[in-house]
Order: C-alpha cells, then sequence, then structure tokens
C-alpha cells in the first residue's frame, strides 16, 4: 500500500483495536501488520504516544507463559478520540469512494 | 541482526532521556522479542520486522521529551525536544528549528526590550536623586521634579513589559509545543 496512506492511519487502527478490548503491545503489532505492512517498531512510539497525551493507560498482567505482559487499555478520552477519528475516517472514505465511482454530483 | 544487536543500537541511540523512561522503552522491545520467539519466530526475523533501532529509538526520545517540555515549562526542554525532532527528518530543520529560532529571537529582543527601559529608568531615577551631589559631572539637568517622576513611570512601564513578555513567552511555549506534536503525528505515522 501507498506509505502516504499509512500515515494517520496507524493511530486509527491502534485505537480501534483497543476499543474491542485491551490488549499487549505484540498482539497489537500483529493485528496491525497482518493487513498494513508497516515497520513493526512503529507501534511502539505511537503508544507511548497516545499514553502521553492520556489516550491510553497501561497495566502489566502475567501471562500463561510465565513473563509479564504490558497491557493498553482506552481512557474515556481515548474512547471518545476512537469514535471521533472514525466518525471522520468514515465520511472521508464515503466521499472519496463516490469520487472514483464517478458520482460527484451537482456537475 | 539478532536480539543482542538490536537491543544493542536502540540503547546507544537512547542517550539523553532519563533512566525510567529508557528502561520502560528497552522492556517494551524486550518484551516484543519474547512474544515473538515464543511464537517460533527466530531473533533476526522479528529485528527485521521491527526495522531500524536507530529511528525506533529517535522516534521514542522525541515523543519522550516533547513530553517532558510539555510537563514542566523550561528553557532547556524545549531545546531538548526541539534537537529531538531533528533526528527524525531533514524536514524538521524547516518546520521545526526555524519556527523556534524566529519565536525564540523575538522573544529575546522583546526581554531586552524590557530590561533596557526598566534600566534608563533607574538610571534616571538615580541621576536626578544624586546628580545635584556632583555638579561638577551633571550640569544642565531638567527639572529633578519631572526627572524624578518621569524616570518613575519609565522604570513601572519597564517592569510591566517585562510581565507582559513572560506571559507573551508562556503562551507561544504552550503553542510551539502543540505544534510539535501535531509534527510529531505526521512523522511517526510513517512507514
Amino acid at each position: 500500500m501507498n506509505i502516504q496512506f499509512k500515515k494517520g492511519v496507524l493511530e486509527l487502527c491502534a485505537l480501534t483495536l483497543l476499543a474491542k478490548k485491551n490488549r499487549y503491545g505484540y498482539e497489537l503489532v500483529n493485528e496491525i501488520s497482518k493487513n498494513i505492512s508497516i515497520s513493526e517498531g512503529t507501534i511502539y512510539p505511537l503508544l507511548r504516544r497516545l499514553k502521553n497525551d492520556g489516550y491510553v493507560t497501561t497495566y502489566l498482567e502475567e501471562s500463561k507463559e510465565g513473563a509479564p505482559r504490558k497491557y493498553y487499555q482506552l481512557t474515556e478520552t481515548g474512547k471518545k478520540m476512537e469514535k471521533e477519528l472514525r466518525e471522520e475516517w468514515l465520511i472521508f472514505v464515503k466521499k472519496v469512494n463516490s469520487f472514483l465511482k464517478g458520482g460527484v454530483k451537482n456537475e | 541482526m539478532n536480539k543482542k544487536d538490536f537491543m544493542n543500537r536502540l540503547s546507544s541511540y537512547l542517550g539523553g532521556i532519563s533512566g525510567g523512561d529508557r528502561e520502560d522503552v528497552i522492556s517494551d522491545f524486550e518484551e516484543h522479542f519474547k512474544e515473538g520467539l515464543a511464537e517460533g519466530r527466530t531473533e533476526e526475523d522479528i529485528a527485521d520486522s521491527l526495522g531500524d533501532p536507530k529511528t525506533l529509538a529517535n522516534q521514542m526520545k522525541a515523543s519522550i521529551l516533547v513530553s517532558e517540555a510539555e510537563k514542566t515549562t523550561s528553557a532547556v526542554n524545549i531545546t531538548r525536544a526541539v534537537f529531538a525532532t531533528l533526528g527524525l527528518g531533514f524536514f524538521n530543520l524547516v518546520f521545526i528549528l526555524g519556527p523556534f529560532i524566529a519565536i525564540a529571537a523575538v522573544l529575546i529582543s522583546l526581554f531586552a526590550t524590557a530590561i533596557s527601559i526598566t534600566a534608563s529608568g533607574i538610571t534616571v531615577f538615580l541621576t536626578a536623586i544624586f546628580g545635584p551631589m556632583f555638579p561638577q559631572y551633571f550640569t544642565g539637568l531638567v527639572n529633578p521634579a519631572a526627572a524624578i517622576f518621569g524616570s518613575i513611570g519609565l522604570t513601572c512601564f519597564g517592569i510591566l513589559f517585562f510581565v507582559g513578555d513572560i506571559y507573551l513567552a508562556k503562551w507561544l511555549y504552550r503553542l510551539f509545543v502543540r505544534y510539535i506534536k501535531f509534527n510529531l503525528r505526521i512523522i511517526t505515522g510513517k512507514e
């Protein structure tokens, strides 16, 4: 996929995945890179930024394998942000699609 | 590149950030390697898909230093944040360092103006008071009462100007931190 498209979308992907359930870093990276090819490490600076801005909090939880995992959880602000970004994105995609289908109205 | 090389390179580029944050970043990647290995991937494979440790370290560093500058307002913090963003790409020279120098220059000259107005007010005041004691140096002085009141006015104006500058500086600081964060969003979203 075009690199320009990936800019900015990563944040929405991470927030959406976290809106469904709390996840740990590796899991998030895996889910995102299944669909979008990225340098996987890029997710970590993004998560840190989301944490600094108060959109997510983290907590440690033991895994079955023994080593503790750092889980990410959306805050109330984060949930609001996810909803807003998602709505904006859907409207945007709809508009672009209608251009692509040549269905520009009022012309 | 195996895990050890990756972690070494990562931590070598994390210089300049505090111990706690540094360990936090390192443990995030340690955990990532652990999970990947548990899935049966090789160290090399995991390191390759993570990407360049230098780029990652720079991105982490920029996020950390910008949030520090946001928490604690100080000239040192904002300067560190600005220089951390320079590691992220050439264009930040233009989009971040450029405006930063311009804003700093304007603020410095406004503070210098405030200080010199205050200093000249004080000088005129002292001259008006002590001048008459040394008539050999100060001849043809204006009406001392006018000089005294005028100089008090001038000093007060200088101090007010200074206080105004402080408010302006704080406002510009917050605005600029927001601007850097906006830039960081674009940059960290890349690739």
